[in-house]
């Protein structure tokens, strides 16, 4: 009998326990405007790690994440993607043959060490930025032949050509300026140590796990920052953050899962913000004959039939609760050179099966879809794999880890590859390197002269209405050339708790110079 | 005992020297190419180039070998490819960590396994041998991660009693520092108390009806005295397996690390594999390899000790 009491006891202990652990603490949703305090730190999860903090040489969404809290640029984007100044007192002023470009400077600020910001610092950083060996900034600013100080609050930058997108590189990495004292003082070091113009200034790191960072004395709008300082971790796993951002331990989670946000919009305390970003996801195809033996290489039309085989809605839908916006040009809706109308192409399975059918090959059409290894690539894939299938194609998948699947992509070695780009907010930026001859980040290996050089005069054009007709006819060649499938643009969400004021826009960058921690 | 513990140290010193090559060769095995991981998006052939040209990536393999190793010799493991932090200084940052979560993993896994296992023995074929046998299942066939995610659920999310993650130093902060270590030292240590647990009982029951034992019963020395003799004999087979369940130790820290946002070696080994930080894989490796043959070499010197019978065959071997 004593026995049994014990079993019954245990065994109502551990349902008890499950019980427990598969409820949730409810909540009402969302409250009153909460109350704001002055001071505290933010903790915020990110999904990777940010490498060097070194602007010259940063190669990390997580690196520019950072850089906005303590590593200021001459200009920045809005919601809009447009050109903000941001160290620059104004926008930048072109010569009409658009080969000097003059940029005012703010007057009064100061790094995070104390040193005056000026003309001579910017000409240090763009320098740099310019020749250091390791620079990742070279290509972006390979259009400036030389950078001068023209007085203590305006640089002018000759360009051997003229350069449209040179406001959105400056609104990057390449636009960031760094304190002339401590490159002298830290050298290559810098990234470890970073002193720039920002709201908030470094403080220390663990590498790879947390770095801590406190509000700067020296920022010129420090007035706007509440909080004491800022202390950003690396999670890579979403589940983590989420688990994270329920218990509390931390103000802020990037990039939560689609899949998270029914419940999370539930719980009380706790925020979604979403930015519709300008990052986008496609299915390349290798079109290089050299290096695909496959069908799909040389026929537009077999291309095409793939294309009209995919339910871009369903994709959405299936994998990511509908939340992306289905798209199927590189170009993003914030941006101003996009054309007023884009029709993409129906899903019309019946049409994707007759080209099929007439092509002559022999049906199902095998083909080899590579992917990065991950589980929302892994389910997107299985999607498109299923619909391609119905109309004839034999899909077979191949997951790859994701520096491999590069290499890989850019050795050719693949005959569709499932790939994403960041994006940029200039449209030079989506499409150069990406679909003209010999680019690093042409997946598909399309090598089209015409293509070039649509792409090559939208980036010297000046006025905004004849780069917009330019870009509209880039778009259209690649329609006709259809390398890539594009898919979607996706949208990322941003969970707060207990925090306010962050800002969170199409750039999917979390700003905290304004925000602060609520009771 | 000398002669033992000699040959036992200079075959430690052959394993991390062989575990070096296999280390470094091992590293390098890894698809993809550090230097892209470094260049980002970017593809561009001449920034890649000066990325190789800057870590020695474009030399050949045996001149990397030994560069590495005769650094390493100094005490120079190099610095990290993603930030250019000694990797010394990011080891001495990490190990520290590990070392307490694996420290508190033992502690708890010893008392619960042990104190278990004995239990268990004593109280064969009862309600409580079949608790105790149960758990040890458990213990063993949980995976650590789902088990980790449990204990957030509950103690950090639910009932807000613990902290889901994070880590405090003990220096700024003892008891955030303990609140902080609790689940997952309990985590990692539960899994090596199914262990201890089960190899306790197992060895206790054989200690427990060998002759000694019964002679002992016979003159009638009291239960207490029987099992703590018998106890002490079973340990040397408790103390072997603790060493080789550091290797185990370690692969849960990777995973236990991961779950509680934990700056330990074993995140630090992940994110350098993602990452294909070499010099950081090399540097933690190593010492996790160094760490795990000290370990065993303490276990064998603890295990001649404990048992004369060793250190006897080992000397004259």
């Amino acid at each position: 009998m004593k026995t049994r009491s014990k079993v019954a006891l245990a065994t109502t202990a551990i349902v008890a326990l499950l019980l427990t652990a598969c409820s949730t603490p409810g909540g009402a949703g969302q409250g009153a405007e909460p109350e704001t305090t002055a001071g505290g730190v933010a903790v915020v999860s990110l999904a990777g790690e940010p490498g060097t903090l070194d602007p010259s040489t940063a190669n990390t969404f997580t690196a520019r994440i950072i850089f906005t809290s303590v590593c200021e640029k001459l200009y920045d984007a809005d919601d809009n993607l447009e050109l903000v100044p941001q160290l620059a007192a104004e926008l930048p002023e072109v010569s009409e043959d658009g080969l000097t470009v003059d940029i005012a400077l703010r007057e009064g600020v100061t790094f995070n060490d104390g040193t005056p910001f000026d003309a001579t610092a910017v000409k240090i950083s763009l320098d740099r930025h310019r020749t250091l060996p390791t620079s990742a900034r070279k290509l972006e600013l390979a259009a400036i032949s030389d950078v001068a100080v023209v007085d203590d609050s305006t640089v002018r930058l000759t360009l051997s050509r003229p350069f449209s997108p040179l406001g959105a590189q400056l609104a990057d990495r390449a636009g960031a300026i760094m304190s002339p004292t401590a490159l002298e003082e830290l050298g290559d070091d810098f990234g470890s140590s970073p002193v720039c113009v920002g709201p908030f200034a470094f403080e220390d790191q663990v590498s790879g796990s947390e770095m801590n960072f406190v509000k700067s004395d020296f920022y010129y709008d420090k007035d706007k920052v509440k909080l004491d300082g800022v202390t950003y971790q690396f999670v890579t796993d979403a589940n983590i953050r989420v688990a994270n951002l329920r218990s509390g331990d931390i103000n802020v989670a990037e990039r939560v899962n689609a899949s998270d946000l029914p419940q999370l919009k539930t719980e009380a305390g706790i925020e979604i913000l979403e930015s519709a970003t300008i990052a986008y996801q496609s299915v390349s195809i290798n079109v290089d004959p050299a290096t695909s033996s496959n069908p799909l290489a040389t026929s537009v039309d077999l291309r095409r039939a793939f294309e009209l085989s995919l339910d871009r809605e369903a994709v959405n839908d299936v994998v990511f609760n509908g939340t992306n916006v289905v798209d199927c040009i590189p170009l993003p809706g914030q941006s101003a050179f996009r054309p007023d109308d884009v029709t993409c192409s129906e899903f019309d399975p019946e049409a994707a099966r007759k080209i099929l059918e007439d092509s002559g090959e022999t049906l199902p059409l095998a083909v080899e879809l590579m992917y990065p290894s991950s589980p929302t690539a892994q389910k997107t894939v299985e999607v498109i794999q299923q619909m391609a299938n119905d109309v004839g194609f034999d899909v077979t998948l191949k997951p790859v880890e994701f520096i491999s699947a590069l290499e890989a992509g850019r050795a050719g070695d693949f005959e569709m590859f499932l790939i994403g780009w960041s994006g940029r907010i200039d449209p030079d930026g989506d499409v150069n390197d990406l679909v003209t001859s010999g680019g690093s980040n042409n997946f598909s290996r399309v090598s089209d002269p015409q293509l070039d050089s649509l792409v090559a005069e939208a980036a010297s054009v000046t006025d905004t209405d004849a780069r917009k007709d330019l870009y509209e006819q880039v778009l259209t060649r690649i329609d006709e050339l259809k390398p890539n499938i594009y898919l979607y643009h996706d949208s990322w969400f941003l969970g707060l708790s207990g925090i306010t004021g962050v800002e969170y826009s199409s750039d999917a960058i979390p700003r905290f110079k304004t925000a602060s921690l609520t009771e | 005992m000398t002669r033992f513990i000699l040959q036992r140290v200079i075959t430690s010193v052959i394993t991390l020297f062989l575990a070096s090559i296999v280390v470094f060769i091992g590293a390098r095995m890894l698809p993809g190419d550090p230097a892209q991981v470094l260049a980002g998006e970017s593809a561009d052939p001449a920034l890649l180039e000066a990325i190789r040209e800057q870590f020695g990536l474009n030399q050949p393999i045996w001149v990397q070998y030994f560069t590495y190793i005769g650094q390493a010799l100094t005490g120079n493991l190099g610095v990290s490819t993603r930030d250019n932090i000694p990797v010394a200084e990011i080891l001495l940052q990490r190990l520290p960590i590990t070392l307490e979560l694996a420290g508190l993993a033992i502690l708890i896994g010893l008392v619960i396994g042990i104190t278990a296992g004995v239990v268990s023995a004593v109280k064969r074929g009862t309600f409580v041998d079949y608790v105790a046998t149960g758990f040890g299942l458990v213990g063993l066939s949980v995976p650590s991660f789902w088990l980790g995610l449990l204990a957030i659920l509950l103690f950090a999310i639910t009932w807000q009693v613990l902290p889901a993650s994070g880590f405090v130093g003990f220096a700024e902060d003892p008891i955030g520092n303990l609140r902080g270590m609790i689940l997952p030292a309990t985590v990692l240590g539960i899994g090596l108390s199914a262990v201890l647990m089960r190899q306790t009982r197992a060895a206790l029951l054989g200690q427990l009806s060998a002759d000694y034992v019964r002679t002992a019963r016979s003159k009638g020395v009291t239960r207490g005295r029987e099992v703590s003799h018998a106890l002490r004999n079973s340990l040397t087979t408790v103390v072997t397996v603790l060493g080789l369940q550091l290797g185990a130790l370690i692969g849960g820290a990777i995973v236990t690390e991961q779950i509680f946002v934990i700056p330990g070696f074993g995140k630090l080994i992940i994110d350098a594999v993602a990452a294909r930080n070499y010099p950081i894989l090399q540097g933690a490796v190593l010492v996790a390899v160094t760490g795990y043959v000290l370990v065993n070499l303490l276990v064998d010197v603890a295990y001649a000790y404990l048992n004369p019978r060793m250190r006897l065959s080992g000397g004259s071997e």
